[in-house]
């Protein structure tokens, strides 16, 4: 079993498929990884797009026989029209996860908003994933002092800091438990780093994948291979990890 | 496969970047790579310059050619700069290294004009780490080449990764004194180039040790494959090197 992290439903696989997700998960099949964490696109550059980009993401994932696992966006902008957003996904449509980009969304993480939204992740078990590395936003340490705060919530660091950020994302990682890292970005040095440098139990793995055609799952599983990972970091990092992260049952991991 | 030429390589000893420059060689010899542009580590880049710049050089003279050395020197440092740089290049320093982020300036800040004047000067292509956000962006670098017609710049990594959707415009814009270099590009990312810009323009490198060289050649072939893309994998960059004067 493999679960990929970090994707997206782009806006390219929704033009060209509609609610059908065969040939994103082609892409899967080509090398091996089983599940991916699917995140939107469009919604995430469009606020107004944002109710129907968590259908189409939601309608994608449920034809994938559990292999795509569902992330929904909301604009914490509006609270009341973000907390009922929120609500619909993870009761309604079956969401797992959160996914928020305040760069490209234009919004700061550190306010009374983020921190009800914060709470019902909590209750529904379902983690945030951050887009980080990038300022004003999106700096991993803004995420860590949201993660102290809410230290139910589980807060992933979509990049790890990519490549300048990354000894910031450790630092985030050390100062809150419930920080976790994705190893979806930072060089191969920097990622060696953070292999021997971080919580083994908060690694997870993703690629980007389907934010375009391009094949990006193919080169990033490469640059693993150059991190000489052992057999237990593997595992954790491609399986146990993310099961634990998003609460998968068996019959989410049947691979058939 | 073409004579493969790094534009950038790090042989550093500390933190994430160390490479003695057997690995080096041994890491160029399994991705192909003929000749590769070595530069200074961070500490170097920051503060211990012209011993990063020696040290650059002396492992270039036992390299059998096969190591170009780059030199760098910190803006704040005014006057003596200059004298840095052309012991630089007394010693064979083919390029100039600076990185706004390491040593704390805005690529735009009047600080570099005498650096950037003395470059044009010498014809040494100036090599700008872009990417950082505050202090490396590439649209920052092109307002200063369109100030300096006469020197030569090399817009590094191209600003991966969050000025990516900058790169197109500026593709398009830049005068014809800046160059592209394209490691911690993402080899997918390359159809983003194609047809954007004069080919003459690109130039490959690999920021080893922090990737791996022979995964960038691997996967750079694949999206841009090296029998078809010569100048970009060596010859653009000979040819920049080529016209400095020591």
């Amino acid at each position: 079993m493999i679960v990929d992290c970090h994707t997206h439903w782009g806006d390219c696989y929704q033009q060209q498929d509609g609610s059908d997700p065969t040939r994103w998960l082609e892409m899967l099949d080509r090398y091996g990884v089983t599940h991916g964490l699917v995140m939107p696109h469009i919604g995430l550059a469009h606020a107004g797009r944002i109710p129907l980009d968590n259908n189409q993401v939601a309608a994608a994932c449920a034809r994938s026989n559990g292999r795509m696992i569902p992330c929904c966006t909301v604009h914490p902008h509006d609270r009341d029209e973000a907390l009922a957003e929120l609500n619909r996904c993870l009761t309604e449509l079956g969401y797992r996860a959160i996914k928020f980009h305040p760069w490209l969304q234009g919004f700061s993480i550190n306010t009374a908003v983020m921190d009800e939204i914060c709470q019902i992740a909590a209750e529904h078990d379902a983690p945030i994933i951050f887009h980080d590395g990038t300022p004003p936003y999106s700096l991993p340490s803004q995420m860590a002092l949201l993660a102290r705060r809410h230290p139910h919530t589980q807060i992933v660091l979509g990049h790890f800091g990519l490549f300048e950020h990354w000894r910031e994302a450790m630092a985030a990682m050390a100062y809150a438990d419930n920080v976790w890292g994705c190893l979806c970005s930072p060089y191969p040095a920097a990622m060696r780093q953070l292999v021997r440098r971080c919580d083994p139990s908060r690694l997870v793995w993703g690629t980007d994948t389907g934010f375009s055609f391009a094949d990006m799952m193919g080169y990033r599983l490469r640059l693993m291979d150059m991190l000489d990972l052992t057999d237990d970091d593997r595992h954790a990092i491609f399986e146990a990890n993310p099961v634990r992260l998003l609460g998968l049952k068996p019959d989410d991991t049947r691979e058939d | 496969m073409g004579q493969i030429v790094d534009a950038y390589c790090t042989p550093g000893t500390e933190r994430e970047t160390p490479l003695p420059p057997d690995d080096l060689l041994r890491m160029m010899d399994e991705a192909g790579i003929e000749r590769a542009v070595i530069a200074p580590e961070d500490r170097e880049m920051a503060v211990d310059n012209a011993s990063g710049n020696a040290r650059m050089i002396e492992l270039a003279d036992r390299s059998a050619g096969r190591f170009i050395p780059a030199c760098t020197v910190n803006p704040w440092r005014g006057q003596d700069a200059r004298r840095i740089v052309h012991d630089a290049l007394a010693g064979g320093a083919k390029m100039l290294v600076l990185s706004p982020m390491l040593q704390g300036f805005l690529p735009t800040d009047e600080l570099t004009d005498p650096l950037l004047e003395l470059a044009g000067e010498l014809r040494l292509p100036v090599y700008f780490h872009t990417g950082p956000h505050a202090t490396g962006a590439p649209t920052q670098v092109v307002l200063l080449a369109s100030r300096f017609p006469d020197t030569r710049f090399i817009l590094g990594h191209c600003g991966s990764t969050d000025y990516a959707d900058d790169m197109p415009a500026i593709l398009q814009a830049s005068p014809p004194n800046v160059w592209f270099e394209l490691s911690l590009v993402r080899p997918f990312a390359m159809s983003t180039y194609d047809g954007m810009v004069d080919e003459a323009r690109l130039i490959f490198g690999t920021s080893a040790p922090r990737n791996v060289p022979a995964v960038e050649v691997e996967h750079f072939n694949r999206h841009w494959p090296i029998a078809d893309h010569p100048g970009t994998y060596g010859q653009n960059i000979t040819a920049l090197l080529a016209e400095v004067r020591s």
